[in-house]
Protein backbone atom coordinates (compact mmCIF):
# COMPACT_ATOMS: atom_id res chain seq x y z
CA UNK A 1 0.00 0.00 0.00
CA UNK A 2 1.76 3.29 -0.87
CA UNK A 3 1.58 6.28 1.43
CA UNK A 4 -1.09 8.18 -0.55
CA UNK A 5 -3.73 5.04 -0.33
CA UNK A 6 -3.07 5.29 3.23
CA UNK A 7 -3.29 9.01 3.64
CA UNK A 8 -6.56 9.39 1.70
CA UNK A 9 -8.91 7.11 3.86
CA UNK A 10 -7.33 9.13 7.54
CA UNK A 11 -8.05 12.44 5.58
CA UNK A 12 -11.78 11.57 4.93
CA UNK A 13 -12.29 9.70 8.47
CA UNK A 14 -11.02 13.01 9.83
CA UNK A 15 -13.21 15.04 7.50
CA UNK A 16 -16.41 12.69 8.80
CA UNK A 17 -15.17 13.14 12.54
CA UNK A 18 -14.80 16.97 12.00
CA UNK A 19 -18.02 17.00 10.64
CA UNK A 20 -16.85 18.96 7.40
CA UNK A 21 -17.62 15.86 4.94
CA UNK A 22 -21.42 16.19 5.75
CA UNK A 23 -22.04 20.12 5.21
CA UNK A 24 -22.54 21.85 2.20
CA UNK A 25 -19.77 23.75 0.03
CA UNK A 26 -20.77 26.85 1.53
CA UNK A 27 -19.79 25.96 4.62
CA UNK A 28 -15.97 26.66 3.89
CA UNK A 29 -16.39 30.31 3.93
CA UNK A 30 -16.76 30.09 7.71
CA UNK A 31 -14.72 32.46 9.55
CA UNK A 32 -11.03 30.93 10.76
CA UNK A 33 -11.25 30.61 14.81
CA UNK A 34 -8.11 32.80 14.83
CA UNK A 35 -10.28 35.62 13.12
CA UNK A 36 -12.72 35.76 14.91
CA UNK A 37 -13.28 39.05 17.54
CA UNK A 38 -12.88 37.76 21.36
CA UNK A 39 -16.67 38.50 22.85
CA UNK A 40 -16.03 36.73 25.62
CA UNK A 41 -17.20 37.41 29.50
CA UNK A 42 -20.61 38.57 30.69
CA UNK A 43 -22.38 41.95 29.85
CA UNK A 44 -25.36 43.63 30.46
CA UNK A 45 -27.54 45.55 28.84
CA UNK A 46 -26.90 49.52 29.08
CA UNK A 47 -30.04 50.85 29.86
CA UNK A 48 -33.27 50.16 30.59
CA UNK A 49 -35.67 47.83 29.11
CA UNK A 50 -36.92 50.78 26.63
CA UNK A 51 -36.39 49.27 22.67
CA UNK A 52 -35.70 52.33 21.23
CA UNK A 53 -34.44 54.61 23.76
CA UNK A 54 -33.57 56.84 21.07
CA UNK A 55 -37.20 57.50 20.31
CA UNK A 56 -39.09 57.56 24.01
CA UNK A 57 -41.34 60.28 25.49
CA UNK A 58 -41.12 61.33 28.32
CA UNK A 59 -37.18 61.27 27.85
CA UNK A 60 -35.99 58.38 29.98
CA UNK A 61 -39.49 56.77 30.71
CA UNK A 62 -39.25 53.56 31.98
CA UNK A 63 -41.41 50.52 30.14
CA UNK A 64 -44.14 49.66 32.05
CA UNK A 65 -45.13 52.96 33.24
CA UNK A 66 -48.32 54.85 31.68
CA UNK A 67 -47.73 57.23 29.67
CA UNK A 68 -44.67 56.26 28.43
CA UNK A 69 -44.05 55.33 23.93
CA UNK A 70 -41.86 55.07 21.83
CA UNK A 71 -42.09 56.33 18.22
CA UNK A 72 -41.38 53.60 15.48
CA UNK A 73 -42.57 54.09 11.53
CA UNK A 74 -46.26 52.53 12.57
CA UNK A 75 -48.96 52.46 9.81
CA UNK A 76 -52.06 53.93 10.85
CA UNK A 77 -53.57 50.43 11.60
CA UNK A 78 -50.31 49.40 13.86
CA UNK A 79 -50.18 52.90 15.75
CA UNK A 80 -53.81 52.30 16.14
CA UNK A 81 -52.92 48.75 17.76
CA UNK A 82 -49.87 50.02 19.68
CA UNK A 83 -52.55 53.28 21.08
CA UNK A 84 -54.84 50.48 22.18
CA UNK A 85 -51.97 48.63 24.27
CA UNK A 86 -50.89 51.70 25.57
CA UNK A 87 -54.13 52.12 27.28
CA UNK A 88 -53.92 48.91 28.81
CA UNK A 89 -50.72 50.07 30.28
CA UNK A 90 -52.66 52.62 31.83
CA UNK A 91 -55.32 50.01 33.53
CA UNK A 92 -53.32 47.46 34.46
CA UNK A 93 -54.15 44.93 32.07
CA UNK A 94 -51.06 44.96 29.55
CA UNK A 95 -49.73 41.61 30.60
CA UNK A 96 -45.98 40.55 29.93
CA UNK A 97 -46.33 36.96 28.14
CA UNK A 98 -43.18 36.16 29.32
CA UNK A 99 -45.02 36.32 32.89
CA UNK A 100 -46.40 32.83 31.91
CA UNK A 101 -42.85 31.58 32.66
CA UNK A 102 -41.94 29.26 29.44
CA UNK A 103 -42.29 31.35 26.95
CA UNK A 104 -38.87 33.03 25.36
CA UNK A 105 -38.74 36.81 24.74
CA UNK A 106 -38.23 36.21 21.39
CA UNK A 107 -36.15 38.59 18.37
CA UNK A 108 -36.09 41.61 18.96
CA UNK A 109 -36.90 41.71 22.55
CA UNK A 110 -34.42 39.46 23.40
CA UNK A 111 -31.58 42.06 22.59
CA UNK A 112 -33.34 44.12 25.29
CA UNK A 113 -33.84 42.31 28.50
CA UNK A 114 -32.74 43.02 32.28
CA UNK A 115 -29.81 40.75 34.21
CA UNK A 116 -26.56 40.08 31.91
CA UNK A 117 -25.74 37.79 28.56
CA UNK A 118 -22.87 35.98 26.92
CA UNK A 119 -21.93 35.69 23.00
CA UNK A 120 -20.70 32.84 22.60
CA UNK A 121 -18.41 33.93 19.35
CA UNK A 122 -17.71 29.75 17.33
CA UNK A 123 -16.27 28.71 13.97
CA UNK A 124 -19.51 28.34 12.41
CA UNK A 125 -22.46 29.89 14.54
CA UNK A 126 -22.80 32.83 17.40
CA UNK A 127 -25.28 32.41 20.06
CA UNK A 128 -26.93 35.10 22.40
CA UNK A 129 -27.13 33.86 25.88
CA UNK A 130 -29.33 35.81 27.70
CA UNK A 131 -29.17 34.93 31.30
CA UNK A 132 -33.13 36.11 31.76
CA UNK A 133 -35.92 34.36 30.73
CA UNK A 134 -33.87 32.55 29.74
CA UNK A 135 -33.19 33.14 26.33
CA UNK A 136 -31.12 31.61 23.01
CA UNK A 137 -30.31 33.07 19.72
CA UNK A 138 -28.57 30.73 17.16
CA UNK A 139 -27.05 32.56 14.44
CA UNK A 140 -25.64 30.87 11.92
CA UNK A 141 -22.53 31.73 10.51
CA UNK A 142 -20.96 28.66 8.22
CA UNK A 143 -22.53 29.66 5.30
CA UNK A 144 -25.75 28.51 4.95
CA UNK A 145 -28.91 30.53 3.48
CA UNK A 146 -31.99 30.76 5.15
CA UNK A 147 -34.10 27.56 4.57
CA UNK A 148 -36.43 27.97 1.15
CA UNK A 149 -40.16 29.02 2.82
CA UNK A 150 -41.90 25.78 2.65
CA UNK A 151 -39.32 24.82 5.07
CA UNK A 152 -39.97 27.44 7.59
CA UNK A 153 -42.45 28.42 10.68
CA UNK A 154 -42.88 31.49 12.43
CA UNK A 155 -40.80 31.30 15.64
CA UNK A 156 -40.15 33.87 18.77
CA UNK A 157 -36.18 34.08 17.53
CA UNK A 158 -36.62 33.33 14.04
CA UNK A 159 -34.39 32.01 11.83
CA UNK A 160 -30.91 34.03 11.23
CA UNK A 161 -28.34 33.31 9.45
CA UNK A 162 -24.66 36.06 9.33
CA UNK A 163 -21.64 36.54 8.62
CA UNK A 164 -18.48 38.37 9.41
CA UNK A 165 -17.54 41.40 7.69
CA UNK A 166 -14.23 42.11 9.79
CA UNK A 167 -15.21 42.53 13.05
CA UNK A 168 -18.47 43.14 12.78
CA UNK A 169 -21.06 40.75 12.70
CA UNK A 170 -23.88 40.87 10.13
CA UNK A 171 -27.07 38.72 10.34
CA UNK A 172 -30.63 38.46 8.50
CA UNK A 173 -33.76 37.26 10.79
CA UNK A 174 -36.61 36.05 9.06
CA UNK A 175 -39.82 33.71 10.01
CA UNK A 176 -41.11 35.76 13.02
CA UNK A 177 -44.14 35.57 15.15
CA UNK A 178 -44.20 38.85 15.73
CA UNK A 179 -47.19 39.36 17.89
CA UNK A 180 -49.74 37.16 15.51
CA UNK A 181 -50.06 34.57 18.77
CA UNK A 182 -50.63 37.10 21.32
CA UNK A 183 -47.38 36.40 23.01
CA UNK A 184 -44.89 38.26 21.78
CA UNK A 185 -44.16 41.95 22.52
CA UNK A 186 -41.22 43.77 22.44
CA UNK A 187 -41.53 45.91 25.20
CA UNK A 188 -44.03 46.58 27.84
CA UNK A 189 -45.04 50.35 27.24
CA UNK A 190 -47.25 48.22 24.87
CA UNK A 191 -44.93 47.93 21.50
CA UNK A 192 -45.49 44.94 19.04
CA UNK A 193 -44.55 44.07 15.25
CA UNK A 194 -46.20 41.65 13.15
CA UNK A 195 -44.81 38.02 11.72
CA UNK A 196 -43.75 39.90 8.71
CA UNK A 197 -41.27 41.25 10.71
CA UNK A 198 -37.60 40.97 9.60
CA UNK A 199 -34.09 42.52 10.53
CA UNK A 200 -30.87 43.35 9.77
CA UNK A 201 -28.71 43.90 12.66
CA UNK A 202 -25.04 45.03 12.91
CA UNK A 203 -23.19 43.72 15.89
CA UNK A 204 -19.36 44.63 16.63
CA UNK A 205 -17.33 45.47 19.64
CA UNK A 206 -16.92 49.31 19.58
CA UNK A 207 -14.29 49.46 22.87
CA UNK A 208 -12.78 46.99 24.92
CA UNK A 209 -16.18 46.81 27.10
CA UNK A 210 -18.82 47.61 24.73
CA UNK A 211 -20.85 45.90 22.34
CA UNK A 212 -22.97 47.63 19.97
CA UNK A 213 -26.47 45.96 18.57
CA UNK A 214 -27.50 48.28 14.97
CA UNK A 215 -30.90 46.46 14.08
CA UNK A 216 -32.74 47.85 10.66
CA UNK A 217 -36.21 46.08 11.35
CA UNK A 218 -38.52 46.48 8.53
CA UNK A 219 -42.18 45.25 8.24
CA UNK A 220 -44.63 45.25 5.40
CA UNK A 221 -47.45 45.14 7.89
CA UNK A 222 -46.81 47.31 11.08
CA UNK A 223 -43.76 49.68 9.51
CA UNK A 224 -43.94 52.46 6.78
CA UNK A 225 -40.17 52.16 6.79
CA UNK A 226 -37.05 50.30 8.07
CA UNK A 227 -36.96 51.55 12.03
CA UNK A 228 -33.22 51.37 13.15
CA UNK A 229 -32.36 50.87 16.91
CA UNK A 230 -29.21 50.80 18.80
CA UNK A 231 -28.62 48.34 21.51
CA UNK A 232 -25.46 48.83 23.49
CA UNK A 233 -23.66 46.10 26.18
CA UNK A 234 -21.38 46.63 28.95
CA UNK A 235 -18.83 44.34 30.33
CA UNK A 236 -19.00 42.90 33.21
CA UNK A 237 -16.54 42.96 36.09
CA UNK A 238 -13.97 39.87 35.15
CA UNK A 239 -15.41 36.72 36.92
CA UNK A 240 -18.96 37.89 36.72
CA UNK A 241 -21.03 34.96 36.61
CA UNK A 242 -24.28 34.11 34.74
CA UNK A 243 -26.22 32.01 36.67
CA UNK A 244 -29.48 29.34 35.88
CA UNK A 245 -33.06 31.18 35.45
CA UNK A 246 -35.92 29.23 36.25
CA UNK A 247 -39.04 31.34 35.73
CA UNK A 248 -41.58 28.84 36.91
CA UNK A 249 -39.40 28.09 40.11
CA UNK A 250 -41.62 30.04 42.80
CA UNK A 251 -43.67 32.75 39.80
CA UNK A 252 -45.94 34.32 42.41
CA UNK A 253 -47.69 36.79 39.65
CA UNK A 254 -49.86 34.82 37.26
CA UNK A 255 -51.93 36.76 35.17
CA UNK A 256 -55.75 36.29 34.51
CA UNK A 257 -57.57 35.62 31.91
CA UNK A 258 -58.68 39.09 31.42
CA UNK A 259 -54.92 40.47 31.63
CA UNK A 260 -54.27 41.42 35.01
CA UNK A 261 -51.22 40.37 37.10
CA UNK A 262 -52.13 39.26 40.84
CA UNK A 263 -49.78 38.66 43.55
CA UNK A 264 -49.52 35.61 45.21
CA UNK A 265 -48.87 35.10 49.30
CA UNK A 266 -46.58 32.46 50.25
CA UNK A 267 -49.53 29.93 50.58
CA UNK A 268 -49.93 30.10 47.27
CA UNK A 269 -53.43 32.03 47.33
CA UNK A 270 -54.19 35.87 45.63
CA UNK A 271 -53.47 38.61 48.42
CA UNK A 272 -55.16 40.94 45.56
CA UNK A 273 -58.45 42.56 46.30
CA UNK A 274 -59.83 40.79 42.39
CA UNK A 275 -62.14 38.45 42.48
CA UNK A 276 -62.24 37.78 38.47
CA UNK B 1 -38.66 43.87 67.77
CA UNK B 2 -41.18 44.77 70.67
CA UNK B 3 -42.80 47.46 68.80
CA UNK B 4 -43.70 48.16 65.52
CA UNK B 5 -44.35 51.62 63.65
CA UNK B 6 -45.36 52.30 59.82
CA UNK B 7 -45.54 55.61 58.34
CA UNK B 8 -46.50 56.53 55.09
CA UNK B 9 -44.23 58.56 53.17
CA UNK B 10 -45.19 60.26 49.90
CA UNK B 11 -42.54 60.91 47.25
CA UNK B 12 -44.19 61.34 44.03
CA UNK B 13 -41.17 61.52 41.81
CA UNK B 14 -39.84 58.44 43.28
CA UNK B 15 -41.54 56.50 40.23
CA UNK B 16 -38.45 57.56 37.85
CA UNK B 17 -36.57 55.39 39.43
CA UNK B 18 -37.67 51.33 39.49
CA UNK B 19 -35.91 49.53 41.90
CA UNK B 20 -35.55 46.11 39.88
CA UNK B 21 -36.19 44.55 36.78
CA UNK B 22 -39.44 41.84 36.96
CA UNK B 23 -40.26 39.51 34.68
CA UNK B 24 -43.94 40.90 34.67
CA UNK B 25 -45.84 44.27 35.10
CA UNK B 26 -45.44 46.12 37.47
CA UNK B 27 -48.76 47.78 37.59
CA UNK B 28 -49.88 46.51 41.15
CA UNK B 29 -47.48 48.54 42.95
CA UNK B 30 -47.94 52.31 43.53
CA UNK B 31 -44.77 54.07 42.48
CA UNK B 32 -45.84 57.26 43.66
CA UNK B 33 -45.62 56.32 47.46
CA UNK B 34 -42.55 55.04 49.67
CA UNK B 35 -44.05 52.80 52.92
CA UNK B 36 -41.50 52.24 55.72
CA UNK B 37 -42.30 49.47 57.89
CA UNK B 38 -40.72 48.02 61.02
CA UNK B 39 -41.08 44.62 61.99
CA UNK B 40 -39.65 41.27 62.15
CA UNK B 41 -38.54 38.49 59.75
CA UNK B 42 -40.41 35.62 59.04
CA UNK B 43 -38.64 34.32 55.72
CA UNK B 44 -36.37 34.88 52.21
CA UNK B 45 -37.52 32.94 49.60
CA UNK B 46 -34.42 33.23 47.65
CA UNK B 47 -36.10 31.89 44.33
CA UNK B 48 -36.26 32.92 40.84
CA UNK B 49 -37.70 34.75 39.30
CA UNK B 50 -37.81 36.84 41.99
CA UNK B 51 -36.65 36.77 45.75
CA UNK B 52 -39.39 37.44 48.23
CA UNK B 53 -39.27 39.50 51.88
CA UNK B 54 -41.83 37.89 53.97
CA UNK B 55 -42.09 40.40 57.21
CA UNK B 56 -44.22 40.25 59.75
CA UNK B 57 -45.67 43.58 61.25
CA UNK B 58 -48.08 43.16 63.84
CA UNK B 59 -49.70 40.29 63.26
CA UNK B 60 -49.73 40.68 59.39
CA UNK B 61 -47.37 38.61 57.43
CA UNK B 62 -46.31 40.73 54.13
CA UNK B 63 -45.05 39.70 50.80
CA UNK B 64 -42.27 41.98 49.74
CA UNK B 65 -40.93 41.32 45.74
CA UNK B 66 -37.37 41.76 45.11
CA UNK B 67 -35.45 41.48 41.98
CA UNK B 68 -33.70 37.89 41.05
CA UNK B 69 -31.23 36.35 42.94
CA UNK B 70 -29.05 36.07 40.25
CA UNK B 71 -28.96 39.37 40.18
CA UNK B 72 -29.06 40.58 43.56
CA UNK B 73 -25.84 38.10 43.70
CA UNK B 74 -24.13 39.93 41.77
CA UNK B 75 -25.10 43.51 43.72
CA UNK B 76 -23.58 41.58 46.53
CA UNK B 77 -26.57 39.57 48.08
CA UNK B 78 -26.41 36.14 49.52
CA UNK B 79 -29.67 33.88 50.60
CA UNK B 80 -28.43 34.27 53.91
CA UNK B 81 -29.06 38.25 53.79
CA UNK B 82 -32.10 37.95 55.92
CA UNK B 83 -32.31 35.38 58.09
CA UNK B 84 -35.68 34.33 60.17
CA UNK B 85 -35.75 36.01 63.05
CA UNK B 86 -33.77 39.59 62.05
CA UNK B 87 -35.70 42.66 63.04
CA UNK B 88 -35.54 44.99 60.21
CA UNK B 89 -37.13 48.24 58.76
CA UNK B 90 -38.29 48.22 55.52
CA UNK B 91 -38.96 50.66 52.51
CA UNK B 92 -41.37 49.33 49.80
CA UNK B 93 -43.88 50.78 46.96
CA UNK B 94 -47.22 49.33 48.27
CA UNK B 95 -49.84 47.39 46.39
CA UNK B 96 -52.17 50.04 44.80
CA UNK B 97 -55.04 47.63 46.40
CA UNK B 98 -53.83 48.29 50.19
CA UNK B 99 -52.84 45.00 50.30
CA UNK B 100 -49.81 43.84 52.52
CA UNK B 101 -47.38 43.35 50.12
CA UNK B 102 -44.75 45.63 47.90
CA UNK B 103 -41.92 46.72 45.84
CA UNK B 104 -39.04 45.95 47.74
CA UNK B 105 -36.93 49.36 48.26
CA UNK B 106 -34.58 48.92 50.77
CA UNK B 107 -34.00 47.70 54.42
CA UNK B 108 -32.08 48.56 57.69
CA UNK B 109 -31.12 45.71 60.36
CA UNK B 110 -32.06 47.29 63.82
CA UNK B 111 -29.25 45.25 65.03
CA UNK B 112 -26.11 47.27 63.58
CA UNK B 113 -27.84 49.55 61.26
CA UNK B 114 -26.73 47.73 58.22
CA UNK B 115 -28.58 48.70 55.07
CA UNK B 116 -29.26 46.53 52.05
CA UNK B 117 -30.81 48.25 48.64
CA UNK B 118 -31.74 51.89 48.33
CA UNK B 119 -31.05 53.27 51.53
CA UNK B 120 -30.56 56.98 51.12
Amino acid sequence: MSRVSLATPIAAVALVLSGAASLPAATARAQAPAALPDWSGVWAMDGPTIFDGASVQPPNGRSGQPGVREFPPYTEEWEAIYRRNIELVEQGLFPDPISACGLPHGFPRIMNVPDVYEFAVTRGAVYILAENGPGIMRIYTDGRAHPPAEELWATYTGASVGRWEGDTLVFTTISLKGASGNDVIVDRTGLVLSDASRATTRMRKIDDSTIEAQMTIEDDKALTKPWQVTKRYKKQPAGTWAWDYSCGENNRNPVTSSGRTLTLGPDGQPLDRVTE
Amino acid sequence: MSSTRRCLVVMGLLGAAWPLAAHHSASMFDDTKLVELSGTVKALQWTNPHIWLQVMIDDTEWSLEGGSPNSLSRQGWRSTTFKSGDEVTVRLRPMKDGTPAGQFVGAKFAGDGRTVGRWE
